[in-house]
């Protein structure tokens, strides 16, 4: 039997987002287990010094709901976390769910505007060297100037920003500043985006990928024909080679542009949620760094369920594994 | 003599040499490279640990502050406390190598088993072992680190432990893709006919024979890594703390004086980073160009 290529795309797409979600159950109980295991909890700084027995703290323990078995805890926790319910931050006394919302609206941005510059610089070098630069004097400095910009610190490459926007176009690029100031603020923002675009190395790799299969898909017979026949090689390349390469590789790439995300919003004073990670890293906020993580896996479940969405549609019987 | 006095025009056709004829010159420029840097690395963190230094890396000389390289006896300059930044730099070495090789043999160990499993034997242990390797890619790896300091103190082996079991699937999926490819030539069949366990199958044919390349590989890009990872954690202000230096550190602190127009302090450090990590990079792939897809020339 023949099954209707929609149908074969509903049901792939219905046993990724079973997956995803499989997925992100298990990074929730990941993220409870290792902090479970932890010595102390998210209480302890705050009733060490505060109260002077044991039973006092056991008291406010229980009254704060962690006098739980484990699995209590982690259902309790989860549940809460399904209905929008990231509990209150340990440090600021305030729920999580609304900051953690504004934070990641933030980090989204940031994230997804250096994903336009990797590709706006990345796709003309890839295309550029996989269709007319088989010299060496061509693709040799790309590549070496991949491997190097890969290889750049990014937080270095954030202070040399900085350097040159304040002292070049006499502006301070800091965005807890330039947010106040709301003339003109988005402009500000675009050098933290330039930052982590051209300096997270997501650079290297999709000019690799992307030239490597433009390579393969220009040598196919189909595409010959198309040039034989006038067609335009364009569109029927367009598919395999670019789009297909190049959803894949962001895809695989949004855990380390997240990480990379951290480094710049720290240097720029961004207010995304790779700081808020580092500052309930350092005040063992356990409410709030459980929420980042489950929202940041989220983000990379998404990505990779778009790449699947893209790769279905673009090969309608899904042969791709 | 005649030998050797060939003309210049043949001496000089360098494509003639045995090795270029089978590799390709950026290849082996790419392994000359990074065998230098490593070689470098190794002979630094030996030098750092009998403290054979040429200043003492904390002594404080209030009278040549932010001094340019080669200048009152430091090669590379002093930093914004007077201290020399080439012993900083050789020091600085301790603080990503044991970790990182930590982080490495993790990654490997862990990499080789799930993947002569999942290659080797496949079935449902295959899909347990793709939705482990699933579920770790799902997290960033720095967020999971800041989960894990969160949780317990940063301490550079508790990162390095994370950062090798995030290393896994990398690895697992190499070996598991190679084991699949193998599984296919004669040489195995013929050993599965000739009634060899399992065990020698594994081992020698295919972990010691033909996955030996690829391990290095992994181990050199994981290096790199490594090194990327710790620099920006004691960048955060997680890894080592002053005065004890290490790369990352070395950049933030140097950072303050960036803006003033003093570049050396936080550039020195970061084109070491820069020269390092390009060097594993660049090893890495070179190798995988020459021993794995030999394609070349």
């Amino acid at each position: 039997m023949i099954a209707s290529p929609l149908r074969v795309i509903t049901y792939n797409l219905i046993k990724e987002l079973g997956l995803a979600i499989l997925l992100l159950l298990g990074v929730s109980f990941v993220v409870f287990v290792i902090l479970y295991a932890a010595p102390g909890d998210q209480f302890s700084v705050l009733l060490e010094g505060q109260l002077p027995t044991e039973e006092a703290r056991a008291g406010i323990r229980e009254a704060l709901g962690v006098a739980q078995s484990w699995y209590g805890q982690y259902f309790s926790w989860l549940l809460g976390v399904l209905s929008g319910n990231f509990g209150t931050s340990v440090r600021t006394g305030l729920p999580v769910a609304g900051e953690l919302f504004n934070v990641s609206l933030n980090t989204l941005y940031l994230t997804l505007g250096s994903m336009l510059v990797t590709l706006f610089v990345a796709v003309p070098i890839a295309l550029y060297s996989s269709v007319r630069g088989h010299s060496v004097a061509i693709s040799w400095p790309l590549t070496m100037l991949g491997y190097v910009v890969s290889a750049l610190p990014v937080f270095w490459l954030g202070y040399i920003a900085i350097y040159i926007s304040i002292h070049n176009f006499n502006f301070f690029p800091l965005a807890s500043v330039s947010q106040t100031s709301a003339e003109n603020g988005w402009l500000y923002t675009l050098v933290p985006v330039l930052v982590l675009g051209l300096g997270s190395g997501t650079i290297s790799e999709v000019i690799r990928s992307l030239r490597e299969e433009m390579s393969r898909v220009m040598a196919e017979d189909y595409v010959r024909t198309a040039r034989a026949k006038g067609a335009s090689v364009w569109r029927h390349a367009f598919k395999e080679g670019l789009l297909l390469p190049v959803t894949e590789i962001i895809a695989s790439k949004i855990p380390f542009i997240l990480g990379g995300a951290v480094i710049v919003e720290q240097v720029f004073g961004w207010p995304g949620m790779g700081r808020m990670a580092w500052q309930a890293a350092q005040d063992r906020d356990f409410p709030v760094i459980m929420g980042i993580v489950l929202v940041a896996a989220a983000f990379v479940r998404l990505g990779s369920l778009i790449q699947r969405i893209v790769c279905a549609t673009v090969n309608r019987r899904g042969q791709r594994d | 003599m005649k030998k050797y006095s060939q003309t210049t025009a043949e001496i000089g056709d360098f494509s003639k040499l045995p090795l270029l004829q089978k590799y390709a010159l950026a290849d082996l420029l790419y392994v000359a490279y990074g065998l230098l840097i490593v070689a470098l690395v190794l002979v630094s963190y030996i030098l750092g640990m009998f403290d054979l230094l040429p200043h003492d890396p904390q002594q404080i000389n209030m009278g040549l502050l932010m001094a340019p390289p080669a200048s009152g006896g430091y090669l590379l300059g002093t930093d914004f406390m007077g201290r020399d930044i080439l012993s900083r730099l050789i020091v600085g070495i301790q603080a990503y190598f044991l970790p990182g090789l930590l982080a490495i043999s993790i990654s490997l160990t862990g990499g080789v088993v799930l993947g002569i499993l999942s290659g080797y034997w496949g079935g449902k242990l295959e899909t347990v072992i793709t939705y482990f390797t699933n579920l770790v890619d799902s997290f960033p790896r720095l967020v999971l680190i800041l989960l894990v300091i969160a949780a317990f103190k940063p301490d550079i082996y508790y990162i390095m432990v994370v950062m090798g079991i995030t290393g896994v699937p990398t690895v697992a999926t190499a070996i598991a893709n190679k084991i699949r490819f193998l599984a296919q030539k004669s040489f195995i069949e013929a050993a599965l006919a000739l009634g060899l366990h399992a065990r020698v199958i594994i081992f020698k044919h295919i972990l010691w024979y033909n996955c030996r390349a690829l391990l290095i590989i992994q181990a050199t890009l994981g290096m790199g890594e490594a090194i990327l990872l710790e620099t920006s954690l004691s960048y955060l202000g997680f890894g080592v703390q002053e005065p004890v230096p290490s790369w990352g550190n070395m950049v933030q602190s140097g950072a303050n004086y960036f803006l003033q127009g003093n570049f050396w302090p936080s550039t020195a450090p970061a084109l070491a980073i820069l020269f390092t990590i390009l060097g594993f990079n660049l090893l890495g792939d070179g190798l995988n160009n020459i021993l794995e897809d030999r394609r070349g020339r």
